[in-house]
């Protein structure tokens, strides 16, 4: 079979082309925080459309947690970037030429630019207000801190804490930093808006069509069946084109010209509209002498930027998984997601589990070295197994991460030394409550067409679903066709993140299939259906139905001299139950492990007062094969008849943590991510003072 | 609205010489387009016109012949894969190996390498090490300029607005060099520190790029017979490194005393 994309004849969402489309370009912030005091668009040429704040005062605010954005920033910017006005122009490059007329004066306002200022008493609060959302991505009770920059407050209590460190025979406690990061996807976000009267149909890039479409309806105050979204292949997504990211003003900007209008965002531009939480994470942990864990209590700050976005989902999962695979008795979190003057932080591969997982797992590997034991074995005593009751009370069950670990510490050949090697062991969530839904019709030509809203990002979901879809329907994967998801033609299903779409939709497939066989074969719908969620004061309930499981081992060697890591040696072991398409999976681990190895490495988000400074690829680095490891492998643990499990982000939450805790192991002990050299030779100069 | 940038796309050098006299300033010299695409894209620069020298003959080349010669339009790769550099001048072929990409290295020129004079490159140092000329020609004269004279500072040179650099050279003789590329980030990244030795009989050059405007290369600290510690040390004394993504100065001084005295025991 001739791959489309390998041989350049596939389509993305950029290569939509509409008749008669304007091309856009935005006006944004050069200010971190700011009121608009006028915005004055006299100069423009008069073939260019303009889109004003004024124009956009009587549409309606949106957010899919928190509803705290405009289509234009409206009074007040609040982080460099901010759009405050939209050009739309034959070409791009008159659009661009046009948007650098619009004039703005604003009147600069202090800024808070970093996370932990943010929840200091006193600090610049980045919205007055903080109004709740009323959607579906709303999933769970919002629990905004008036008169502070904290939008959502996340707690667990499970034991009792206080107690508990009294009787610990071993107490650590430190806190570890993750940087902003950029996705970086090849394709940027790109889209296309046209107006059919009253109807909006938007062609874009989107993990998340049906929470699109209940956005654009709100803002533009529409039936959502008046909204129509379809969605092309993406050229990489990673979380970035999740949610209502530039369709809103194209949507704006296109009613306003009676035009289609075409947006698609220079690179640099990406860096100003959605990047990974930058986190803050406090962890302390207690053992009794022999490593049984007593208790774990953990402060997370994840820094969510100017806007929310669904950074109240990260930051409760971020808070959720902080406990991480392990029987704790007594446990108190507190994940709090914050207001700061930078770029918006969003959705991003790990989902604010790895920012949780690299505090407890260098965590981990410093009580076992405090109480001179085995950092797998102090795991592997204190692992989850089946029938456990996980901190938010539900009940454990088809457990491996005893598996994983193990297999990844045989990798590095951890029982013929432990030193410049590291472990670590990671569960993540899948979203819950969820839904998916897919109908099967069956063609005159004996072919079968999905229809079915999971969108295609270069993971390997078309593929997965047509593989399983043929499986099912005892026919060839030529004859299954899955047509571009398309809102006015697929029935309902929550989004395409979180690992989830392999596993559900292979359970609403298996349901459409069975209903296709007994009703005639012509059609066949069927649903899955997964209940729960947590209470956010608490942390007590149904985190997630279907635990993601996975391990990494490291083995790095340090130059001394300039403190550069290099990482030799890299395994990552993940549960897969039942594989579907093998290629990718073990694809979707590499692809995973990669990015992981830029976190742990060198990707972070540069800002001075607010302002990017590394916008750009040449100044943010992603990792490039000769920054692979000598030995980089995975490892697929599978069961015969399981279910099917998402491995999207498995691996990549796993991977920073044991790298640190490989260079740890040398005696270095870092606490802040990326481990730039530089960063490796302080964490040893803390250690030569303290024994000085 | 606007009109695109004007596209000067001379055939042989005489004609580029004469486009260069005619628009001095007015139109930005570009080759492989490896650097000014950057600058483009980051709006950092919108020229009106551009001066392409793709289409110009003969200046792709690679002699050497006693002295190395190479034409300012040879590209890092042909440098890097060249026997005739391979032979007789291998640490020059390391130092354009190591820089970007194989897909960079493919497009980017000698020329625009030092034309350019960004500071964060790896060739420059190393040519000054070797104590190469670069070769400027205008319509009103040819001359040879000392590389270490040709870069001036970040992103300038002594070349006049009507000059365009056309060939390189490099002498030859016995000698023994290094170059030494220190990342702080991705193996692509530009260097954090870049350091090229050369030893020929009674000399030694010890230059440090990617730390200051220029490479830093300082004859009175290079006592050939000091030892390879010694050398590092005052290097790492005499530079007052910049401070960029790829690290503060504070962390540069400390890895140019590392690697130059790895780069002088790699030539001992």
């Amino acid at each position: 079979m001739t791959d489309a994309r390998v041989t350049g004849a596939a389509r993305y969402s950029e290569d939509v082309d509409l008749d008669g489309q304007l091309h856009a370009r935005l006006v944004r912030s050069p200010f971190a925080h700011a009121r608009v005091l006028a915005v004055e668009a006299g100069a423009v040429p008069s073939g260019c459309v303009t889109l004003l704040p004024d124009d956009v005062r009587g549409l309606a605010r949106y957010g899919v947690q928190i509803e705290d954005e405009s289509v234009l920033a409206l009074d007040r910017v609040r982080y460099v970037g901010d759009v405050v006005a939209a050009v739309a122009a034959e070409t791009p490059r008159d659009a661009e030429e046009a948007a650098a007329l619009v004039q703005v004066d604003y009147e600069e306002a202090p800024p808070v630019l970093d996370v932990v200022e943010a929840v200091a008493p006193g600090a610049p609060l980045v919205h007055d207000e903080i109004a709740l959302a009323s959607g579906g991505a709303a999933y769970f009770g919002m629990r905004p801190q008036p008169g502070t920059n904290v939008c959502h407050r996340f707690q667990l209590h499970h034991g009792d804490v206080a107690a508990a460190w009294a009787q610990a025979d071993v107490v650590v406690e430190e806190t570890y930093r993750t940087a902003a990061a950029q996705h970086a996807a090849m394709e940027p976000h790109a889209c296309v808006a046209r107006w059919d009267g009253d109807r909006l149909e938007v062609f874009t890039g989107t993990q998340t069509p049906f929470n699109l479409r209940e956005e654009l309806a709100r803002v533009f105050g529409l039936a959502p069946d008046r909204v129509r979204i379809v969605v092309p292949p993406m050229g990489g997504s990673f979380g970035a084109k999740t949610f209502l990211r530039t369709e809103a003003v194209a949507a704006a900007l296109a009613r306003k010209a009676g035009r289609p209008v075409k947006l698609v965002l220079p690179r640099a531009e990406e860096w100003q509209t959605l990047n990974r939480h930058g986190a803050v994470v406090t962890m302390k942990l207690g053992a009794l002498a022999d490593g049984t864990l007593l208790a774990l209590e953990t402060t997370c700050l994840a820094d969510t930027g100017a806007y929310a976005d669904c950074g109240p989902g990260v930051a409760q999962k971020m808070g959720f998984a902080a406990p991480g695979p392990y029987r704790i008795p007594n446990v108190r979190v507190d994940a709090r997601c914050v207001y700061t003057n930078l770029p918006p932080a969003g959705a991003f591969r790990g989902y604010g589990q790895m920012q949780s997982a690299w505090a407890r797992e260098r965590a981990v590997d410093l009580l076992a070295e405090r109480l001179g034991l085995d950092p797998l074995e102090l795991r592997l005593r204190n692992l989850l197994r089946d029938g456990d009751v996980y901190c938010t009370g539900e009940t454990m069950h088809d457990l491996h991460f005893a598996e994983c670990l193990e297999a990844s510490a045989k990798a590095i050949a951890w029982h013929e030394g432990r030193e410049g090697k590291g472990l670590s062991v990671i569960l993540k969530g899948m979203q819950t409550p969820s839904r998916a839904s897919i109908r099967v019709e069956r063609e005159d030509d004996g072919a079968y067409t999905l229809r079915c809203a999971t969108t295609e990002m270069g993971q390997g979901a078309r593929r997965a679903i047509t593989l399983l879809a043929a499986e099912l329907l005892e026919v060839e994967p030529e004859l299954v066709r899955f047509p571009d998801p398309d809102t006015d033609l697929v029935p309902f299903d929550t989004r395409t993140t979180s690992s989830r779409s392999t596993y559900m939709m292979a359970c609403a497939l298996e349901a459409a299939v069975r209903d296709l066989r007994e009703n005639g074969g012509a059609v066949g719908e069927g649903e899955a259906l997964e209940e729960g969620g947590l209470d956010p004061d608490t942390g007590q309930g149904i985190a997630s139905t279907h635990w993601h499981q996975g391990a990494a081992g490291a083995e790095v060697r340090v130059d001394e001299e300039t403190g550069k890591v290099e990482v030799v040696r890299l395994h990552c072991a993940v549960y897969a139950g039942r594989v579907v398409n093998r290629a990718g999976a073990e694809l979707q681990n590499e692809g995973s492990m990669i990015m992981g190895l830029g976190t742990a490495l060198f990707e972070e988000v540069v800002a001075a007062e607010g302002q990017v400074t590394n916008a750009n690829l040449s100044d943010y680095p992603v990792p490039s094969f000769a920054d692979l490891p000598g030995r980089l492998t995975q490892e697929l643990i599978e069961r015969d008849g399981a279910e099917v499990h998402g491995l999207g982000e498995t691996a990549l939450p796993p991977v920073p943590a044991a790298v640190g805790n490989a260079v740890a192991s040398l005696g270095i002990p870092v606490t802040e991510l990326p481990l730039t050299p530089e960063r490796v030779l302080e964490a040893a100069a803390r250690v030569a003072e303290k024994v000085a | 609205m606007s009109t695109e940038p004007e596209w000067l796309v001379p055939a042989s050098l005489d004609e580029a010489l004469a486009l260069r006299a005619e628009r001095r300033e007015g139109a930005t010299v570009v080759a492989g387009g490896t650097f000014v695409g950057i600058l483009v894209n980051s709006r950092l620069m919108a020229p009106e016109a551009f001066l392409s020298l793709q289409r110009v003959a003969g200046l792709d080349y690679i002699r050497g012949d006693g002295d190395l010669r190479i034409g300012a339009l040879t590209t890092h790769r042909a440098v890097e894969l060249s026997p005739v550099v391979r032979k007789g001048w291998p640490a020059l072929a390391q130092a354009f190996s190591v820089v970007a990409s194989p897909r960079v290295r493919n497009q980017a020129t000698v020329g625009g390498v030092l034309a350019d004079a960004d500071y964060a490159s790896d060739p420059p140092s190393m040519f000054v090490a070797l104590g190469a000329r670069a070769v400027a020609r205008s319509v009103r004269e040819e001359r040879e300029v000392p590389v270490e004279e040709l870069i001036t500072g970040f992103y300038e040179t002594s070349l006049e607005p009507d000059e365009l650099l056309v060939e390189v050279v490099v002498p030859g003789g016995e000698h023994r060099a290094a170059y030494r590329k220190f990342r702080s980030r991705s193996h692509e990244d530009r260097p954090a520190v870049g350091v090229a030795v050369c030893r020929r009989p009674g000399e030694l050059r010890v230059v440090v790029g990617a730390v200051a405007g220029t490479p830093q290369w300082f004859p009175e600290l290079c006592d050939p017979e000091a030892p390879p510690a010694e050398v590092a040390r005052s290097y790492a004394a005499a530079i007052d490194p910049i401070a960029d993504v790829s690290g503060s100065a504070e962390y540069r001084r400390r890895v140019i005393e590392v690697e130059v005295r790895r780069a002088l025991e790699a030539v001992a």
